[in-house]
């Protein structure tokens, strides 16, 4: 649905010192897959991201896109940029004006009904929570019924609710709408229970890409153990462990886990939490692919 | 287009600064006239002392004319700047606020949604000339009354009382061609730009050069003519004695060839540009 081949873009500094955004991008995307990008700040993901979106030219590459919808991506970049004092019915007047769709109240307040928004605030949008412009952004985005959603970064700024809350929605929207999503996340945990496959951006250049699951194991070698007992375990020692009261960070690799569990489940330890603790710098500076 | 214009003038009004913008315009008008209800009379004796002898003024001079011809000289700095500010903060805000780009993510063509910024930004300000007109025109023969109009250009001038109001009229529509000519000038500067403060800073640079190299020789006929910032006083051509309207005409033609070009050059750099 959306194909990338060899998309380079350089920012220039000065005429001399051209920056190498990103180079020799190649990607694919098909209809209703949920694809991620990871990698540190400043790693070229928004860039991509305008790319795709038409904000930005690249320098060359080729890009296509397979849409029947007039509008054939929404997105989000960022943070959802909204016309802070106009009230979110207003917005959406705005920008289902522009496009020539209908702005009736009715259909306006179906699009805030759709994303969990309040259809009775008249209030201007700068009052809004970040999770709730968020929302707001999606329903901009979701208009004339893309086929595919980018959303950079969608859960910057938002407490934990906000995150389980807009995670829950994007996975209702995209199951309802058949949506191809791609998106930026720090979270790598929402990633994790997200996304079906998963590339990493570092310097511009993808250095790894292939199922979430798999690359997540292949750089975690941590997990966070916790349990009412564990300090009475003695099948914790069989790996090398640092325990801090019902806590211990262990240092095993993914595939012992289950045995580790199983272990423990045999020793009664009541075991409440397991939570993998990807090594950043492997993930995000590992080798190129 | 249409829907796009629509979007536009619905933004435009339902910010506070462009109520600011109308407020200002009406709170400068007001001091005008407020001063020279208070000042007026002595000013104009103290000048006109000498001329009373020789000739006779019908009614008094301190009218609802003079008054409305104060009032038009708001469009040598006044008028400009605030227009100015409010036109190119329609695209600086977009830029500042990022919703430039969640508007270009929408299936909108670019050089058609700057477009439209430029053709409101243009209507703006005619509404804006306008109100100044009408505005003034009530007040200050409601608190003034008519009477003749003494100009000072090179000289003292004289009219009727009726011919100065049609003089002021047509004044009004050359002062509109180059209040246009500044709120496009400032929104391609905006383009360029990008940033509110340097916008208005550079947008009133650039009107304050504009004024001050009106004044200034540039050695050639053609130049003093036809240059950029050579055209923006022509709304007081009507008040020479004999009113130039081949020239006038002339400078309104080559005024609307500048405007285009400065719109077209604002549309094709917005439509070059990524929207980063």
């Amino acid at each position: 649905m959306i194909e990338v081949i060899g998309v380079n873009k350089n920012y220039l500094v000065d005429k001399t010192h051209p920056i190498k955004a990103l180079e020799n991008i190649n990607l694919k995307i098909e209809k209703g897959e949920f694809v991620s990008i990871v990698g540190p700040s400043g790693a070229g993901k928004s860039t991509l991201f305008k790319i795709l979106l038409g904000l930005v030219t690249p320098d060359s590459g080729e890009i296509t896109i397979e849409a029947t919808s007039v509008k054939r991506i929404g997105g989000i970049i960022e943070k959802p940029a909204l016309y802070e004092y106009l009230s979110a019915i207003e917005n959406l007047r705005i920008f289902a004006g522009m496009q020539g769709l209908p702005t009736t109240r009715i259909a306006l307040e179906e699009h805030l009904i759709r994303v969990g928004l309040p259809i009775h605030r008249k209030d201007p949008v700068a009052n809004f929570s970040m999770g709730m412009k968020q929302r707001l952004g999606i329903a901009i985005a979701l208009l004339n019924n893309p086929s595919c959603l980018i959303l950079d970064e969608p859960f910057t700024g938002l407490d934990p609710m906000g995150v389980v809350s807009l995670r829950s929605l994007i996975k209702k929207l995209t199951a309802e709408f058949q949506l191809a999503v791609f998106l930026s996340s720090h979270l790598l945990e929402d990633l994790n229970q997200l996304c079906n496959r998963l590339y990493v951006l570092h310097k511009g250049r993808l250095i790894r890409q292939g199922n979430t699951q798999a690359i997540m194991n292949a750089c975690t070698h941590q997990y966070l153990l916790t349990a009412n007992n564990l300090s009475q375990s003695t099948s914790l020692h069989h790996w090398q462990h640092q325990l801090k009261g019902d806590t211990a960070e262990i240092s095993i690799q993914p595939g012992q886990v289950s045995d580790l569990l199983a272990a423990l489940t045999n020793e009664k330890i009541e075991i409440t939490s397991c939570i993998p603790q990807p090594d950043l710098l492997l993930l995000f500076e590992g080798e190129s692919v | 287009m249409k829907r796009l214009l629509i979007t536009e003038c619905f933004k435009l009004f339902r910010q506070s600064k462009t109520y600011y913008a109308i407020a200002s315009i009406l709170i400068i008008e007001g001091i005008i006239l407020i001063s020279a209800y208070f000042e007026g009379t002595n000013i104009i004796n103290l000048l006109l002392d000498n001329l009373r002898k020789t000739f006779y003024f019908n009614g008094t001079l301190l009218n609802g004319n003079l008054l409305q011809y104060l009032v038009l000289n708001t469009l040598w700095f006044h008028l400009p700047l605030i227009i100015m500010i409010v036109v190119s903060g329609m695209l600086t805000a977009e830029y500042k606020d990022k919703t430039v780009q969640t508007v270009l993510l929408q299936p909108v063509r670019k050089w058609q949604w700057i477009l439209s910024k430029y053709i409101v930004a243009i209507g703006f300000t005619v509404v804006m000339v306008g109100l100044l007109f009408l505005t003034s025109y009530w007040l200050c023969r409601g608190f003034f009354g008519e009477g003749d109009l003494v100009v000072y250009l090179d000289g003292l001038s004289f009219f009727p009382a009726a011919e100065a109001a049609t003089r002021i009229q047509w004044s009004f529509l050359a002062g509109t061609i180059s209040m246009v000519f500044f709120a496009v000038s400032s929104l391609t500067l905006a383009v360029i730009l990008k940033d509110v403060t340097k916008t208005w800073i550079v947008s009133a640079l650039f009107l304050i050069v504009c004024n001050v190299l009106l004044k200034i020789d540039l050695g050639t006929d053609w130049l003093n003519q036809y240059a950029l910032f050579k055209l923006n006083d022509t709304w007081q051509y009507f008040f020479q004695y004999e009113i130039p309207f081949r020239i006038i005409l002339l400078n309104w033609i080559v005024s609307v060839f500048y405007i285009i070009i400065i719109a077209a050059v604002g549309i094709f750099i917005f439509h070059k540009r990524d929207i980063g």
